[in-house]
């Protein structure tokens, strides 16, 4: 007796906890799952840009020279190199951060290129851990929801009574029997992954969640603790802090002004600059610098007062030679020389932890097998998710006494979140496509796009009965997601590259997928009616 | 990158999952030819234990140390997703995909 009783209002947790978390959770996941190719996705929206196939040190040469005929007077150039996953070089002065905006090379004559702004993969990777709103609000819905998410996880481990007597079992069309097969194998054979991704979602952002056994450890101090976790770190920024008032916040951590000297040459504003001294070739520090890191592993480069005797070059490599997420992690060398000023430090354990769980997180470890792995996990969370979401209608539609207007509200942000949301991403990849290359603004006119259509699918979601809402959705994507090369080839010229292909092929199949589901709920219609033959009561908004 | 590990990996877990589906009544009698000894039955779980485990040895060829566990969770795992998949709509294919398998990666292996 004691026991059911547990179970049900474990059972209830789930279904609440899924339910009204499960929308957000379904669009955290989905869009997560495609940040897992951010810069692939971003590649391709930036057709004007082609891969040269040119080494890493030979590119850093041409963006010097670039950088030499045009801004030798600055005190900072922020150069990112060609890599495997962004063949792209991109030059910067100034106190950007790195990725932000910035002319593209290219690398093999340093010619300028013009490419078509665009908010790019990068939205994908946002909007996972913010959900477009302000950054701090964001990552605490988002969050909330993550700690939702274990809640239901955990609920669902206890509800669920055949987890082992039932791993390989799926019976499809039987209706509430099929969803909850699907439902319940995407959630039992993923667990892991499931647990993994939403735990260590949580542990990134720790300092936001949690401060407070840092804030009683150093009595609140958070300055204190950034000076015991990384020391050099924050010698760094307290000098450059000393120096610049105004400068370091935004520079922390990211660029320009090591040690003591740097400080000193730091802008063209500052009183005594050193004497000019000519930059060693970048290619050479590139070189130098794969050495520690492996070749290919440098995704970029700061360079702080090019042509002076305190030239510094910081030299950094792409995430993924490990586990750990070293974001920020650099070496120095001195400019003149070339000699090692400062290599990275290995992190101290409690950091390592983290770090790793983080790593965890960004799937920036393994090569592309990994990153596939972790995208097809991805896509299977986000079924689990989805199929959570329409056994709730599923069930209540069955039950005489459920609230019709609130499964009517219910149907309809299903729809509007699982379909309404996928076809808002492959309209974005349209957009990018239809807006004129040189529009003023362009990233916020794909955000409103991309905004827009989610929208009108909220609007079609609540105007349409529920299955006919679904189907016509799942077909809207599956033509635009099926469509999308033709439209490549009609509206760029560019050669379709071996990272452009396989994003086509990666739309074209889930198009595929989506067209395949819309296909099939005419005969989920048949099949119900068969069932059931005679219904008490007239079902409003259901077509059986 | 080592394709030819990978795609060991990938079967080994394959066929790991499907020891242990094996080892279960309900698919044994659903994927098997009743003709087949029940003994054999018995021997699906160790089998596809010891596969599994075969499967961690590969997934170390291809990514080193601590990845190649995070791999290996995720190959078996969808594995186990594509099996559950396969068991309704392909019943067949589900059971012969291991030695398929096997024999595309031997081809790889001696060409």
């Amino acid at each position: 007796m004691k026991q059911k009783t547990v179970t049900q209002s474990m059972s209830w947790l789930h279904t609440w906890c899924g339910l009204l978390l499960g929308w957000v959770l379904f669009a955290i996941f989905l869009t997560g799952t495609l940040a897992v190719f951010d810069k692939e996705i971003s590649w391709w929206m930036q057709p004007e840009l082609t891969d040269q196939a040119q080494s890493p040190a030979a590119a850093a040469n041409v963006a010097q020279r670039w950088l030499m005929a045009r801004h030798a007077d600055e005190s900072n150039w922020n150069i990112s190199l060609p890599t495997e996953r962004s063949p792209d070089l991109g030059v910067s002065v100034g106190e950007r951060r790195r990725g932000g905006g910035g002319t593209h090379l290219d690398p093999l004559t340093g010619e300028p290129i013009e490419a078509r702004e665009t908010i790019g993969g990068n939205f994908f990777f946002h909007f996972h851990y913010t959900l477009h709103m302000p950054r701090l609000l964001g990552v605490w819905v988002v969050g909330f929801a993550a700690m939702a998410m274990l809640v239901a996880l955990i609920s669902g481990i206890v509800i669920h009574k055949k987890i082992f007597k039932e791993f390989f079992t799926f019976r499809p069309a039987k209706g509430q029997r099929s969803w909850l097969d699907g439902h319940n194998a995407s959630a039992v054979l993923l667990l892991p992954f499931h647990l993994m991704i939403t735990y260590t979602g949580l542990v990134i952002f720790f300092l936001i969640y949690m401060p407070a056994a840092v804030d009683a450890l150093y009595d609140g101090d958070r300055q204190a603790y950034f000076r015991d976790a990384q020391p050099a770190r924050a010698a760094e920024q307290s000098q450059r802090e000393q120096q610049a008032p105004q400068g370091g916040q935004a520079a922390r951590g990211e660029q320009s002004g090591r040690g003591e000297q740097a400080s000193r040459g730091e802008g063209r504003s500052k009183p005594v600059a050193s004497p000019s001294a000519p930059l060693l070739p970048l290619g050479e520090i590139v070189s130098r610098a794969e050495k520690h890191y492996g070749a290919g592993m440098i995704g970029g480069l700061a360079v702080s007062n090019p042509g002076r005797a305190n030239a510094e070059v910081t030299a950094r490599p792409v995430l993924g030679n490990r586990m750990e997420l070293t974001k920020g992690e650099g070496m120095v060398f001195n400019g003149v020389t070339g000699e090692l000023i400062r290599a990275p430090e290995p992190s101290r354990t409690s950091q390592l932890t983290q770090r790793v769980m983080a790593g965890l997180h960004f799937a920036q470890f393994g090569g592309y097998p990994m990153r596939w792995l972790y995208f097809i996990c991805g896509l299977v969370s986000c079924a689990m998710i989805a199929t959570g979401l329409v056994l709730y209608t599923v069930k209540q539609r069955k039950q005489t006494k459920a609230n019709q207007a609130f499964l009517r509200f219910v149907e309809s942000t299903n729809v509007a979140i699982v379909a309404g949301l996928s076809l808002a991403c492959v309209a974005l990849l349209w957009s990018n496509r239809l807006l004129p290359a040189e529009l003023a603004s362009r990233q916020d006119w794909e955000l409103r796009l991309f905004f827009g259509i989610w929208a009108l699918s909220w609007l079609h979601a609540w105007v349409r009965k529920p299955l006919s809402a679904w189907r016509e959705q799942l077909s809207g994507a599956a033509v635009l997601a099926l469509t999308l090369p033709v439209l490549d080839l009609m509206t760029t010229n560019t050669s379709l590259d071996g990272i452009r292909l396989p994003v086509l092929a990666s739309v074209f199949a889930m198009g595929l997928l989506a067209g395949w589901t819309a296909w099939k709920i005419p005969t989920i219609v048949a099949a119900r009616k068969a069932r059931q033959p005679r219904l008490d009561r007239p079902v409003p908004g259901v077509s059986s | 990158m080592n394709g030819s590990a990978l795609l060991a990996s990938l079967v080994l877990a394959y066929a790991g999952m499907l020891g242990f589906c094996l080892g279960k009544e309900r698919h044994w009698k659903q994927l098997v030819n009743p003709s087949v000894p029940v003994l054999l039955r018995r021997l699906c779980v160790p089998v596809g234990a010891l596969l599994l485990g075969l499967a961690v040895y590969t997934a170390t060829r291809v990514w080193p140390g601590g990845m190649a566990l995070v791999g290996w969770f995720g190959l078996i795992s969808l594995a186990g997703f594509a099996l559950l998949l396969l068991i309704p709509y392909a019943p067949r294919v589900a059971t012969g995909l291991p030695v398929v398998g096997g024999m595309v990666w031997a081809g790889w292996v001696l060409i």
